[in-house]
């Protein structure tokens, strides 16, 4: 069964009323999120989902909002603060930390099937078993769950173990099974040993996240990653992926044709111009808002990134609704003031 | 200990010997209190970056050019002499100076009126430094030719990179420490030990705020409303809003019709901060974080935007206005019955105020109510950003020296 079903119409038709519940649910649990929707004045009704009030993500580094008592936390969740920042501190019940897992499944069921497949992780045994376990890490030990048999690609030591795939792909490559990892080592250690040993991965479904720009050092954008897997190792079942923390259990897939994220039909996203904020026309990039109906337990469900990216159509790819680009990040603002972090001197 | 020696122009050199140059006397004799060879190297420096070709790439160097002209450099001299009878101004010695990296011209100023007391001064110069900086240092190495030699031979300035073992030499060696650049930096350089007559001079965070009489701006002519705004406008944006003297907040001042001021002011500000001050997208977003982070904290009952240069935040209570940087063109506002109120409000964190519509002596009355307790300036509109001799309250051409008694 799949979760990419609704058309735009019928998507908008839905998410509305359930987004506008959400924000009203969240306006009367979660004082801070009231207190912004009061000082921006934003009230009901709402006649579309651009026209919902979006929070800007970085807020969950700066603020506690969580839309539950303290003694109904089952879980937080945060995000890898990659500059030295702050991370984003996302609050789950119990409620909310089952429905994450279960629709992650749910949207990934169109591409892996019902059943667990043999997994071929990207990325060393050591990234899982580290007791502070690192985004990446979890990253990797959420996939786990899709697949069994797991294999990792790097030995302990973070070198490629060729023996290791290959004794893999004896037993398991004449059937589908899962790859996963982070697009840049994918690349680097997957898709390079694999063509250097002429490996078969005809059958592999490979799932890889993690952007483009560690990837901009191989020169190498989506098409040519695609082409190439495809050209070299015989892969073609490549969905890259797309989520945050910040909204987590909803995941933007590529789709099969490789021609952009598609939304789950319980997501969404609105691309909006940075200097109105209206939703940009089809092919006019902005900033990406994502949209989701899972966050329940924090107001989460209608969040402004820090990406930039680009809807290439709607209603005309191989699922239904918007297929989308992410095209980078937006650079951070910087002050130019007389107080400045000045390490460096002393 | 290697540091690159951008002034004078030259190999990287070794701590050690550029500590021990920098200490030696200069051809011809000691500098002196106003030394000629100083003035003379300062005035060519003026007339350089007043010239059309660089004031119009770098407004601010024109300014800069403007205070170190040959009358203002005498107006300052004049007011910190004559001496008294038995005292006698003289030169502290090294001065060691450590600027900010993101306000280019600050380093002039702290450097060129400790040089012209008489110092030798060592000056860091941040690898990060911006295009005007380099101006500078180009205006500077192209005068140095026709300069008395005792300026090459007493003033440095370098660069180096995440050393605080230089920063540590440098700070052992001098007999002032100059430090521009927030508490961090403060408390950082702070933990390099000076020797013990050695003294710092600190500049920290500070921030500012602006106060609007609300009948004089009602009342106020059509054109004085207009430049007022444009004054206005200069202060906050030129810095992106990010320099200590950068109005954050306005209070408007008067028992009535604030709402009416308010819009007027915010309308004209938002006119002229939307053609003369876009923002790009990053900083756009980083304005609604911050505002929309206020809202959370119930700091700010109301978040107006008013295009992505212009924000304005209804303060829910005056005292608690902001003092940190929230991106440029975001301003909290209250209003407050009188100047008196802010007595409230004002803490030793506040260096400017800006007016518009209030007399010299309701100013000193605020003053003298304040009490040292904050506010190191009161300017008017467009006048924030003026680099003054007197900074953050502290006289520095005095700083700079050391009074001998001499008496018979």
């Amino acid at each position: 069964m799949s979760l990419f079903t609704f058309p735009q119409p019928v998507k908008e038709a839905r998410l509305l009323p359930e987004l506008a519940a959400l924000t009203e649910h969240h306006r009367l649990c979660c004082l801070p999120y009231r207190r912004i929707l009061d000082a921006i004045g934003s009230a009901p009704p709402y006649d579309s989902v651009a026209e919902l009030p979006w929070l800007p993500v970085r807020l969950f580094k700066t603020h506690e909002l969580k839309s539950i008592p303290d003694d109904e936390v089952f879980r937080v969740l945060t995000s890898s603060g990659t500059t030295g920042n702050r991370s984003s501190r996302i609050h789950l019940d119990r409620a909310a930390a089952a429905a994450q897992p279960k629709m992650l499944a749910a949207t990934l069921r169109v591409v892996l099937g019902e059943r667990r497949l043999p997994m071929l992780v990207v990325d060393s045994r050591s990234v899982v078993r580290d007791p502070t376990l690192s985004a990446r890490g979890a990253g990797v030990l959420g996939m786990m769950n899709f697949g069994r048999e797991h294999v990792f690609v790097l030995d302990e030591e973070g070198v490629p173990d060729v023996a290791a795939i290959s004794a893999f792909l004896s037993r398991h490559g004449g059937e589908p099974y899962l790859v996963f990892g982070f697009t840049f080592m994918t690349w680097r250690y997957l898709y390079e040993p694999a063509r250097e040993h002429g490996l078969d991965l005809s059958n592999g479904i490979l799932i890889h996240s993690g952007g483009w720009k560690r990837m901009a050092g191989e020169a190498v954008v989506n098409e040519e990653y695609r082409r190439r897997f495809a050209a070299d190792t015989g892969l073609t079942r490549i969905h890259d992926f797309y989520g945050m923390v910040e909204q987590i259990g909803t995941t933007f897939l590529e789709g099969p044709a490789g021609d952009g994220l598609y939304c789950p039909d319980f997501a969404d996203v609105v691309i909006r111009d940075p200097e109105t904020w209206l939703e940009t026309p089809t092919g006019t990039p902005g900033l990406i808002e994502v949209v989701s109906t899972l966050p329940t337990s924090y107001p989460g469900h209608l969040l402004l990134t820090e990406d930039l990216g680009v809807v290439h159509g709607v209603d005309d790819g191989t699922w239904p609704g918007k297929r989308f680009s992410v095209l980078g990040r937006l650079p951070q603002a910087e002050s130019r003031g007389c107080s400045d972090t000045f390490r460096e001197a002393a | 200990m290697i540091v690159e020696s951008r002034f004078p122009a030259g190999p990287p050199v070794g701590v050690e010997t550029m500590v021990t140059e920098s200490r030696a006397e200069p051809p011809d004799g000691p500098l002196a209190v106003g030394d000629e060879r100083v003035r003379g190297f300062l005035e060519a420096v003026a007339r350089r970056l007043i010239a059309p070709n660089v004031a119009r790439r770098h407004p601010e160097l024109a300014a800069l050019g403007f205070f170190l002209r040959r009358g203002e450099v005498s107006r300052a001299l004049d007011r910190l002499r004559p001496d008294a009878e038995n005292h006698l101004r003289v030169p502290r010695g090294l001065v060691f100076h450590i600027p900010p990296a993101n306000v280019d011209t600050v380093f002039v100023y702290s450097w060129a009126l400790s040089a012209l007391v008489g110092n030798h001064n060592v000056v860091r110069l941040s690898p990060r430094s911006g295009a005007a900086a380099l101006t500078v240092l180009d205006v500077l190495l192209d005068v140095l030719p026709d300069t008395h030699p005792a300026v090459a031979h007493s003033q440095r300035i370098v660069s180096y990179d995440r050393s605080g073992e230089v920063t540590a030499r440098l700070s052992a060696a001098c007999d002032l420490r100059v430090v521009w650049g927030g508490d961090s930096t403060v408390r950082e350089v702070r933990r390099h030990p000076l020797p013990p007559h050695a003294r710092d001079l600190t500049f920290p965070d500070r921030s500012s705020f602006a106060v609007i009489s609300i009948s004089a701006w009602l009342t106020a002519a059509e054109e004085t409303r207009q430049r007022a705004i444009e004054g206005f406008a200069n202060d906050a944006y030129w810095f992106g809003q990010a320099a200590c003297a950068s109005p954050r907040a306005i209070f408007w001042v008067g028992a009535s019709h604030a709402e009416e001021a308010m819009a007027d002011f915010t309308g004209r500000l938002a006119a002229v901060a939307a053609s003369r001050w876009p923002v790009d997208a990053a900083m756009a977003v980083e304005k609604r974080v911050a505002a929309y982070g206020l809202a959370a904290d119930g700091a700010v009952g109301r978040v107006a935007f008013h295009g992505n240069a212009l924000t304005m935040l209804d303060l829910a209570d005056p005292a608690g206005l902001p003092r940190r940087w929230l991106g440029a063109g975001t301003f909290a506002h209250a209003r407050l019955g009188s100047l008196h109120d802010l007595l409230a409000v004002v803490r030793r964190k506040d260096q400017t105020m800006t007016h518009f519509g209030f007399a010299v002596p309701e100013l000193q009355a605020l003053a003298r109510a304040l009490a040292g307790r904050g506010v190191d300036r009161m300017v008017p509109f467009g006048s924030a950003l003026s680099f003054n001799g007197v900074w953050d309250g502290t006289d520095l051409l005095a700083e700079f020296t050391r009074l001998v008694t001499i008496s018979t």
